[in-house]
């Protein structure tokens, strides 16, 4: 019988013995992705917190000296401008987020029980709008809700229900249209996982208990499936209040949030500090959102886990 | 007493009635569940449609059929450039992100130990800061970046991250590198190890076990990555917004310039390239390894 | 061929001491079984001799070449696992060709020997199949085929049957050992069913907790257990406590026990009032309806009881008798004894059948 390979005599040298102390190449494969994060992710953001402080400059970015005065500019301002801009974000956010959890619980739910053979075709549909980028499809809906040559306009004019064109566009409509229809999928995939991990015998139990399928919605298969409702919720919160495309092009500067706030001053004004601080501002303001809603919400996820 | 109240209830609800109430609320139900699709899909559709009609805006019924904004957007340099350049920079941003993606999710998943979650969390950062935040962040960093080597005597020129597209590669790597992440450590955390351990029992070193046994395996998990991490670097707004620099924009950006103030359906024809651009990357997913394989 | 000795082999994970001071030396040619209760140490002290994990201390020698250190794909081993691990996105012939191209045999000779181990398991037109397009029983054999194709100096297997069904499990059992005495390995085999270890194994090694109980051929593990454990993993036990009166004739001792004096066979010297357990099979037990005529006489022991409970298993029928002193007995008696509930009988059993396990 031969053996080709060769058993070495006792004590021949091993590549995976007994673990070795020291310097390990496996680092290797982690070096370059956490290097890459520190220098352009970790490192700019500490970059912007120092920025939001430097001495505005009306010929630089910014000047030397470090100041207070940013912040104090923004939230001291004796019109509240940005301190009302940053209410209307927030409203604008909770009212995304709440008519997307309306739209998107029901889709949810059916996409999760349902036995069609479409399933995985439901399911693209679902995540296409996610893959498609967000210019197009904003550009999708300037052609349905443009003001003067939309489509609805165009074909209710032509039907004579109306006479002059409706304001569907470039106001605070036009806006959540776009950002529920862009936001609508993160709501959905997490409430998708959340349902699919209910038990549907636990709706049966209730069915046989006698509750109508509304209640079992309302009492069995919405609190079981909070902890989606939780993530999806924050996501689209969060993406709403830090959405930049969506109310440029569809509410043009007549809906100005935070986000477009903040380009402008940059881009447009270059102001970087003031900009910067506008932007911590809007970034704290959210934080602190999450963080209550976290505390009230993860209350009522314990009480039913 | 007490258990004659449910029977109560039920006696009380005629068996009619109650169904047409359960019919009503299953058609509302189900009408609400067509109507957001229909929501989610018509965007598409109406670019689609605009694309090939033949008037200045689309209307209902719609003028007719011609490719006359194809041709406008095939003869436009501009479009044509940035769709060049938006497909190349996705192409690199793909590479580079599979490749640290690859050795990264191996690390986290084989080796990191007791910083697994730590690790994990880190590197899924910037898909959890706002992009347009990480944008300004990189901007910023960028031009200090320059000023701060230009003061250390090393001039590399005003251009080596903002207006260059080595400034705008890193951005989309951070970007699309969690998504690439996500989908290969998700194929090797459902690895089954003892197929490792049967190559090396059958002889092969860990060299080998790797090339033959595992890479084939959790294959169909990278290339989905990959694929995902090209579509999401192909439409990437935020960063190329602020990053780009003169003369260099990509589709979405010169998409988003020409929408903001022009309305010829030229638009529509670009926006469909780009959807159609996508759907070939989810056929060649769906082909290749199955759309399940894409994992948010 | 090869001889296997572990000497003082310990793994610890952490707190947790998964092998402890493990001795063994498997001849060559031996098909020995691992068998323990689930998280006894079975895998960890098989994945020590593969080389998957390396030991906290103790030596692992193949023919006195110790092998700790080296990688596993250097130890010449084959192994089975309990999933099969076989390769998903390999043809079955391209799996049976994996460890011979590792071993750099030729082209023509892998085709040979492919052929000739197909042949082996009885599976000789399924080479171009994938994994998934096989039934359980066929991946098993596929399995155990790859791990012998390339001729290993040891091969291990983790329950390779534990994923069959009842049937298959019992039908395989047969096929491994017969291959395995055909091939000659060595041989260690990992299982937590007794059944399985009786049949195919020429030793048992019994662990509980890491540690080595006893080892010894079936028959030996069966009817002289060293420990209360040991007698109860392996088939039914009925233990009697007990004290030493002295010894009797031909390796015999006298135990007071709470239903009178009883004896019974045991090897080594027990010192007079030791407290010792004596143990009895339940199918040692013969039951009958009157008192023995000599139930002090120096055959049998004799324990009166009556009947609590009857079940049938087909080809015994089982009894719980009710003794004195609240003592039950397990009995194992042929279907057509024809005791039932509530009878008064008399269980006999035969000095050389009943054991003592010193506590
Ligand atoms: N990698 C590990 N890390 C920590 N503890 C481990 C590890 N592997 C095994 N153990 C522990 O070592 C002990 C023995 O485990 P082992 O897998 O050898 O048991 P086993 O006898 O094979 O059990 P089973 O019959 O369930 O397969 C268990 O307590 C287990 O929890
Ligand atoms: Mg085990």
């Amino acid at each position: 019988m031969t053996n080709s390979v060769e058993v070495p005599a006792a004590g021949g040298a091993s590549a995976s013995g007994p673990a070795r102390k020291g310097w390990n190449p496996t680092l290797f494969l982690v070096f370059p992705t956490v290097g890459l994060l520190a220098a352009f992710l970790v490192f700019p953001y500490l970059n912007m917190v120092v920025m939001s402080f430097r001495n505005p400059s009306t010929s630089q970015v910014f000047a030397p000296g470090f100041t207070l005065g940013n912040y104090l500019d923004a939230l001291l301002d004796t019109d509240l401008y940005y301190l009302e801009i940053l209410l209307d974000t927030m409203v604008l956010g909770a009212a995304t987020t709440a008519i997307c959890l309306v739209l998107g619980f029901p889709v949810a739910y059916h996409l999760a029980r349902t036995s069609s053979r479409f399933k995985s075709v439901l399911y693209a549909f679902v995540l296409s709008p996610l893959l498609v980028g967000v210019v197009v499809r904003c550009y999708g809906w300037i052609i349905i809700l443009g003001n003067n040559d939309g489509l609805i306009n165009t074909t209710l004019m032509d039907l004579g229900i109306i006479e002059s064109p409706l304001a569907l566009m470039y106001n605070t409509f036009g806006v959540s249209v776009g950002l529920v229809h862009i936001f609508l999928p993160f709501m959905i995939l997490p409430l998708l996982g959340a349902i699919q991990s209910i038990d549907p015998a636990l709706e049966e139990a209730a069915q046989s208990l006698g509750a109508s399928r509304f209640r079992t919605m309302l009492r069995v298969v919405f609190p079981l499936s909070l902890p989606g409702v939780q993530a999806g919720t924050v996501l689209v919160f969060v993406l709403t209040i830090s959405s930049y495309v969506i109310p440029i092009l569809l509410g043009g500067f007549s809906v100005m949030i935070m986000p477009t706030l903040v380009v402008q001053q940059l881009m447009d004004a270059m102001l970087w500090p003031f900009g910067a601080a506008l932007a911590f501002i809007l970034s704290i303001a959210g934080a602190l959102v999450v963080y209550v809603y976290f505390r009230l919400t993860s209350r009522a996820i314990r009480g039913i886990a | 007493m007490t258990d004659e109240a449910p029977r109560e209830a039920h006696g009380t609800a005629p068996a009619g009635g109650g169904r047409l109430r359960r019919r009503a609320g299953r058609v509302g139900y189900l009408g609400i569940v067509v109507l957001v699709y229909v929501y989610l899909l018509t965007p598409l559709v109406i670019v689609v449609l605009a694309s090939v009609n033949a008037g200045e805006f689309l209307t209902f019924p719609p003028e007719g059929f011609s490719l006359r904004w194809y041709v406008s957007f095939f003869e436009s340099e501009a479009f044509m450039g940035s769709l060049f350049f938006s497909l190349r920079l996705a192409f690199f941003a793909t590479i580079v992100s599979t490749a640290l993606g690859v050795a990264v999710a191996l690390y986290v998943v084989r080796f990191a130990g007791r910083w697994r979650e730590r690790l994990r969390l880190f590197i899924l950062l910037p898909l959890l800061l706002p992009e347009i935040l990480t944008a300004i962040a990189l901007l910023f960093f960028y031009y200090n970046a320059e000023a701060f080597f230009r003061a250390m005597g090393f001039d590399l020129g005003s251009g080596v991250f903002r207006n260059s597209v080595l400034g705008l590669l890193i951005g989309h790597v951070l970007i699309t590198l969690p998504f690439v992440f996500l989908g290969i450590s998700a194929s090797l955390y459902n690895f089954d190890r003892s197929l490792e351990e049967a190559a090396r029992s059958l002889g092969a070193s860990r060299l080998t076990t790797f090339r033959r046994v595992t890479l084939p395996i959790i294959k169909p998990g990278i290339i989905a990555g990959a694929l995902l991490a090209f579509i999401i670097s192909f439409d990437l707004f935020n960063i190329s917004l602020l990053l780009k620099g003169i003369g260099i924009a990509t589709l979405p950006i010169q998409l988003f310039d020409y929408v903001r103030w022009e309305f010829d359906p030229t638009a529509a024809a670009v926006a469909t390239v780009s959807i159609v651009i996508t759907v070939i990357a989810i056929l060649i997913t769906e082909k290749l390894v199955g759309l399940r394989s894409l994992r948010f | 061929m090869t001889e296997l000795a572990i000497r003082g082999l310990s793994k610890r994970f952490g707190d947790v001491a998964a092998v402890d001071g493990f001795e063994l030396r498997i001849g060559d040619h031996e098909l020995i079984s691992l068998l323990g209760p689930s998280g006894c140490g079975k895998t960890t002290t098989l994945r020590c001799i593969a080389g998957f994990e390396s030991p906290t201390a103790g030596r692992i020698l193949f023919d006195d070449r110790d092998v700790v250190g080296l990688p596993p794909e250097r130890r010449n081993i084959g192994m089975v696992f309990q999933n099969y691990a076989l390769f998903p996105h390999m043809t079955v012939r391209q799996n049976l060709a994996f460890g011979l191209e590792m071993r750099g045999v030729s082209k023509g000779e892998i085709g040979q020997r492919i052929a000739r181990v197909l042949e082996t398991v009885q599976l000789g037109d399924l080479g171009e199949r994938y994994p998934r397009q096989l039934s359980g029983g066929q991946q098993q054999r596929i399995a155990l085929a790859r791990a012998m194709v390339v001729e290993p100096s040891i091969l291990l297997l983790d329950e390779p049957l534990a994923n069959l069904d009842a049937k298959l499990r019992e039908e395989m059992r047969f096929f491994v050992r017969s291959l395995q005495k055909r091939v000659g390995i060595t041989t260690v085999y990992v299982t937590h069913d007794q059944a399985e270890a009786m049949v195919i194994s020429d030793r048992i090694v019994v662990m509980f907790d890491g540690r080595i109980h006893q080892v010894g051929a079936p028959d030996e593990i069966y009817s002289r257990p060293v420990s209360r454990e040991v007698a109860n993993f392996i088939g039914l036990s009925n233990f009697v406590d007990g004290r030493v009166l002295g010894a009797g004739d031909n390796g015999e001792f006298r135990l007071e026990t709470q239903v009178g004096t009883l004896r019974c066979a045991y090897s080594e010297t027990l010192a007079e009032g030791r407290e010792v357990a004596l143990i009895v099979r339940p199918e040692a037990i013969v039951l009958s309806g009157a008192a023995p005529a000599d139930s002090a006489g120096s055959a049998g022991n004799a324990i009166a009881g009556r009947v609590s409970e009857r079940y049938f298993l087909g080809n015994i029928t089982g009894y719980r008798i009710a003794c004195a002193d609240g003592l039950v007995l397990q009995v194992q008696d042929d279907p057509w004894a024809g005791f039932g509930v509530g009878d008064e009988v008399w269980c006999t059993f035969d000095a050389a059948h009943a054991w003592i396990i010193p506590d």
